[in-house]
């Protein structure tokens, strides 16, 4: 579990902060996203989680034990997986591999050749990362995070660089993963990963957090809580979805013509987040 | 301890995987035949070199120092350009003990290349003692130029121009033997004055051995406190 109270940071020799204020909690089996655009503090923030940067104030547990009182012991309990590709070029993916969870208790380790075939690299295992593509080589970051079995993970745009498939597989085992009861953490700006993955989201734009929620329900409290119908004919109107069903108006006009399709109008993360913040995602 | 030994034969693992940079493991051992038999070669020929023997050999010990500087700081600087310090970052290891097991493999290769030099060379007849105790200096060189370069360059480009650069400092103190005391005691600030002024009193006699330990306290001390610099800048 992880719990952050007023956590703000601000970089030597610089005079603004760039993390002010932050509070928010992710619990065991918990997708939690961080959204915002590029330096919002979204990295930051995670650097300071996993211990790379120090002198911040305010105050972080991890699993209820003060972050600064974790010795070598936190990177057992934590995987991190990077936005970009960093592997060893010259070595094969198993090397990769083999070298880095040499740093790790053997108990800990998961079977590298059922994490090659779960994502696809079954067949390259041997290849060195040098040959591997850009997709490739981000489901290896995948697997480096996750080898060692730790209860909290780190994912900065973890989907970033797949192609459609794998980045549902991936998807797919955060997922397995929050149901195994790990605490996971990603920071992203692509909302429909954050929609599809995350518990809940925080919004943080110029180093704040501005909301915290669930998805679904930023997306509901900011849209119309109404339904558009559109028909064959081409004929569109929108309806309360409140006694929708008893709805004359509605009743008639779906009776006039085929109905083609019918959407509730919520908004999107991204429109709420721009409401919200002010500020747009992909920036 | 296992893991860490397993970091520095992967180092070395590294380097020969990379073909511009195994090819210089060779050089110190194709500079042990030029002072075998060329330079007794050379000097027979031009005889006012024979007063110069001892400057061309600091410059020639100085050579398996650089080599292995110089291939060991690409490995950490291409660490950094492609962003796999960072994984290192997040491991459950002691950072400063896992640089320091990264640097012994380099200062025991540019040991051994010192001490094989000095006992191929025929100019001189040195103690083995004495001999180890210098070879242990000289290889300092070699971790102290790989965390210089590897705090400064931010790739490989950027690390050769360093390189240069740090030849200044590596060779700069060779002028203490040509201009007056009091301003040689300036250039007691580079490490390799301690290493050229031990060779010197090893061979013409003098305080050899004030000179090796003030040189291992100094090159330590300088070393520490890079290695804390590139421990708060290599794992971002």
């Amino acid at each position: 579990m992880i719990k952050v109270e007023n956590l703000s940071f601000t970089y030597p020799k610089s005079k603004e902060s760039v993390l002010k204020n932050l509070n928010f909690e992710i619990g065991e089996g918990e997708i939690f996203g961080f959204l915002g655009p590029s330096g919002a503090g979204k990295s930051t923030t995670q650097k300071i989680l996993y211990k790379i940067l120090g002198d911040y104030s305010g105050d972080i547990s991890i699993n209820n034990k003060p972050l600064k009182n974790w010795g070598n012991e936190y990177y057992e309990k934590i995987g991190v997986g990077f936005e970009l590709p960093n592997h060893y070029l010259k070595l094969s993916a198993k090397e990769n591999l083999q070298l880095f969870a040499s740093f790790y208790s053997e108990k800990n380790l998961l079977d590298f050749d059922e994490l090659f075939e779960t994502f696809g690299l079954e067949n390259d295992a041997d290849k060195r990362v040098e040959e591997y593509s850009k997709g490739m080589k981000m489901r290896l970051n995948f697997i480096r995070a996750i080898m060692h079995n730790p209860d909290i993970l780190f994912f900065d745009e973890p989907t970033s660089g797949l192609d459609p498939v794998n980045a549902q597989k991936i998807k797919q085992h955060i997922t397995k993963l929050k149901t195994q009861g790990k605490t996971i953490f990603v920071t992203t700006h692509d909302m429909n990963t954050a929609d599809e993955l995350c518990d809940r989201v925080s919004f943080i734009s110029d180093g704040e957090i501005r909301v915290t929620e669930k998805p679904s329900i930023l997306k509901n409290t900011h849209g119309k809580h109404a339904v558009k119908v559109e028909l064959q004919n081409g004929q569109t109107a929108e309806f309360p979805i409140k006694d929708l069903g008893s709805n004359p108006k509605f009743l008639e006009f779906i009776a006039s013509n085929e109905i083609l399709r019918i959407n509730t109008l919520e908004a999107t993360l991204e429109e709420v987040f721009i409401k919200v913040t002010g500020a747009k995602l992909s920036e | 301890m296992k893991t860490l030994v397993n970091a520095a034969i992967n180092d070395f693992r590294l380097v020969f995987r990379d073909n511009s940079l195994k090819i210089f493991l060779i050089l110190p051992i194709f500079i042990l035949p030029v002072v075998r038999y060329g330079f007794p070669y050379v000097t027979e020929i031009y005889s006012f070199l024979r007063e110069y023997i001892s400057i061309l050999l600091m410059f020639a010990v100085m050579q398996g120092a650089v080599t292995f500087g110089f291939i060991y700081s690409m490995v950490l600087v291409d660490e950094k350009d492609t962003n796999v310090a960072k994984v290192y970052g997040v491991l459950p290891i002691s950072k400063f003990w896992f640089v320091i097991f990264r640097l012994i493999p380099p200062f025991l290769f540019a040991s051994l290349a010192t001490f094989l030099l000095l006992l191929f060379q025929t100019f001189y007849d040195l103690p083995l003692i004495s001999n180890l105790a210098f070879s242990a200096l000289t290889g300092f060189v070699a971790p102290l130029m790989i965390i210089f370069i590897a705090i400064v360059a931010e790739n490989k480009i950027e690390a050769m121009t360093w390189q240069k650069l740090f030849s200044i400092p590596l060779y700069l103190p060779i002028l203490a033997f040509f201009v007056p005391t009091v301003v040689s005691f300036f250039l007691a600030i580079f490490p390799t004055f301690w290493v050229y002024q031990g060779f010197d009193s090893l061979i013409n006699g003098g305080n050899f051995w004030i000179y090796i330990l003030i040189g291992f306290a100094h090159s330590l001390l300088l070393l520490a406190w890079l290695v804390k610099k590139f421990n708060k800048l290599h794992f971002m």
